[in-house]
């Protein structure tokens, strides 16, 4: 084997990637060759060094926000989605008629016609000017909101200046709560919402409902509010709502969550009542989290929260 | 009882959330994992994360189980990291389709930018260790650096890395000793 061979076979000792028999040649010729023990042991120098870059390792509150955040994105994609699935449901039945088909070619006829007629005419860039279309302008009154302006042109040196922009408008509804888009709505505004006040309507006038109307998503989102808002007051509520549906695993292992991460001991204290209530009807917490239940319920510092603990832990056992 | 990948799949597939969830939970923190210790960033790696799993949602129907599941994910997830441009720093990236030359020459570059011609006295005993460190990982070429990091910060086989990269084990191989060869080159002052 030549000496290059054998150098690779160091880096990938070091790797643990060598198969027995390279193992064995590699340790017969580092018996005879000096060069190579000083290059074993430069190479374990260097991966020693290289260990030493910044720790960077997921703890659960990272992976409860990055889910946080994948739900939010995961909602704007099936509303995209839905609206696009829509449209192609309905223009696939509009092909399904031979008059229907009939009118179709008719209009890729005149579509055609028009294309080929603006084709030959002189062009015009498709820009939005305030001139000549003030009906676009009359578009932005005081309801549209204006975000994520973006300059093309920003030099005012020729009198003019290009950009694009977003605008919203706001949009008005009224529902019943057991209506399912209704629900759809306020679950989206109790993950997503910026304002604490407006994710608390949300989970209050959700809160009026039985579990049994509401949305299973409903469910999933409170435990993610539960786990993951910045706000106490909003986690408290959801927690509130989060105990009238029945007791299951999720809802185990974010009362979990809760008793041992969240900062505010009146939580801890909800979330620990919960447990209990739920050892009474016969649920129980696996070695391991009671193992984790004992760790932390050991650091804390309220001693209501450990005489609970105590209660807990015996209610368990 | 626990469902298998497969089964989750199918459902999955047809619709159902809950076992698109349960999937996403099975795989996450891996995938956090993985885009943390190549950004180093955290904002940064739960943004790769969520465009990772947005992939995998809006492929999930395509999927023909021609693959495990998982070296899908993990391909999904290093084809993420190594288009990433970080929206904090401007990072010196390129395209994952360019060859092995221009990783060369963007290696030699980056090695230009960081080393500021101090000599290695000035540089172990002015600088933090692991701050140096850092930036010769960084200094790697985005496929040099992702091979580099699957191995040695999250300890996976080459086998299962050439799976994720979609490649061979002996280019994965490659891939690590230029990387080796360039940390090297660029941490001699502080070993040596």
């Amino acid at each position: 084997m030549k000496h290059n061979e054998i150098k690779q076979l160091l880096q990938l000792s070091l790797f643990g990637e060598l198969k027995v028999e390279e193992q064995l040649i590699l340790k017969e010729h580092l018996v005879s060759c000096d060069e190579c023990r000083r290059e074993l042991e430069d190479q374990k120098n260097l991966m020693e060094i290289i260990s030493t870059r910044k720790k960077v390792n997921v703890d659960d509150k990272m992976l409860s926000a990055a889910r946080y955040q994948l739900r939010g994105a995961l909602r704007a994609e099936k509303a995209g989605r839905s609206v696009l699935s829509g449209l192609k449901e309905n223009i696939s039945q509009f092909f399904t008629t031979p008059i229907r088909i009939a009118i179709v070619s008719v209009s890729i006829l005149l579509f055609g016609i028009l294309i080929g007629a603006l084709i030959f005419r002189t062009s015009t860039t498709p820009v939005v000017d305030q001139a000549e279309n003030t009906d676009q302008f009359a578009m932005l009154n005081n309801d549209v909101r204006i975000s994520n302006i973006s300059f093309i042109d920003s030099d005012p040196s020729d009198g003019e200046v290009e950009f694009t922009f977003e605008a919203s408008k706001p949009v008005r509804l009224r529902g019943k709560i057991n209506d399912q888009k209704i629900q759809s709505v306020l679950t989206y505004a109790m993950l997503n919402e910026q304002n604490p006040g407006s994710r608390l309507n949300s989970i209050n006038a959700m809160d009026t409902e039985s579990p049994a109307h509401l949305d299973p998503d409903v469910k999933n989102a409170l435990i993610t509010v539960v786990m993951t808002d910045n706000n106490p007051g909003v986690r408290r509520e959801a927690l509130k709502m989060m105990k009238k549906f029945p007791y299951d695993e999720a809802f185990k292992k974010a009362l979990l969550y809760v008793v041992t991460n969240d900062t505010s001991s009146g939580l801890r204290i909800e979330a620990l009542n919960s447990l209990i209530e739920a050892g009474k009807q016969g649920y129980k917490l696996n070695q391991n989290e009671l193992n984790l239940f004992k760790q932390q319920l050991q650091q804390d510092k309220n001693n209501y929260i450990k005489l609970k603990a105590r209660t807990i832990l015996q209610e368990y056992n | 009882m626990e469902l298998d990948d497969t089964d989750l799949i199918l459902q999955a597939q047809k619709g159902n959330e809950s076992s698109f969830e349960e999937l996403v939970y099975r795989y996450d923190r891996s995938v956090l994992s993985i885009a943390l210790k190549y950004t180093l960033d955290e904002d940064d790696a739960k943004d790769l994360y969520q465009e990772v799993f947005i992939r995998v949602y809006r492929g999930l129907k395509n999927f023909r189980f021609e693959s495990e599941f998982s070296t899908w994910i993990y391909r999904i997830t290093t084809n993420v990291c190594l288009s990433y441009k970080s929206r904090s720093k401007d990072h010196l990236r390129v395209s994952i389709d360019e060859d092995y030359d221009d990783e060369e020459k963007e290696f030699s570059i980056a090695q230009e930018l960081i080393y500021d011609g101090s000599s290695p006295e000035e540089m172990t005993s002015g600088a933090d260790i692991r701050e140096i460190v850092g930036e010769a990982v960084e200094s790697l070429s985005p496929k040099q650096k992702m091979t580099f990091i699957l191995k040695h910060y999250e300890g996976y086989k080459i086998r299962e890395i050439a799976e994720m990269l979609n490649c061979k084990e002996g280019t994965v191989k490659k891939y690590l000793f230029e990387a080796i060869k360039n940390l090297r080159k660029k941490l001699s002052p502080i070993y040596a």
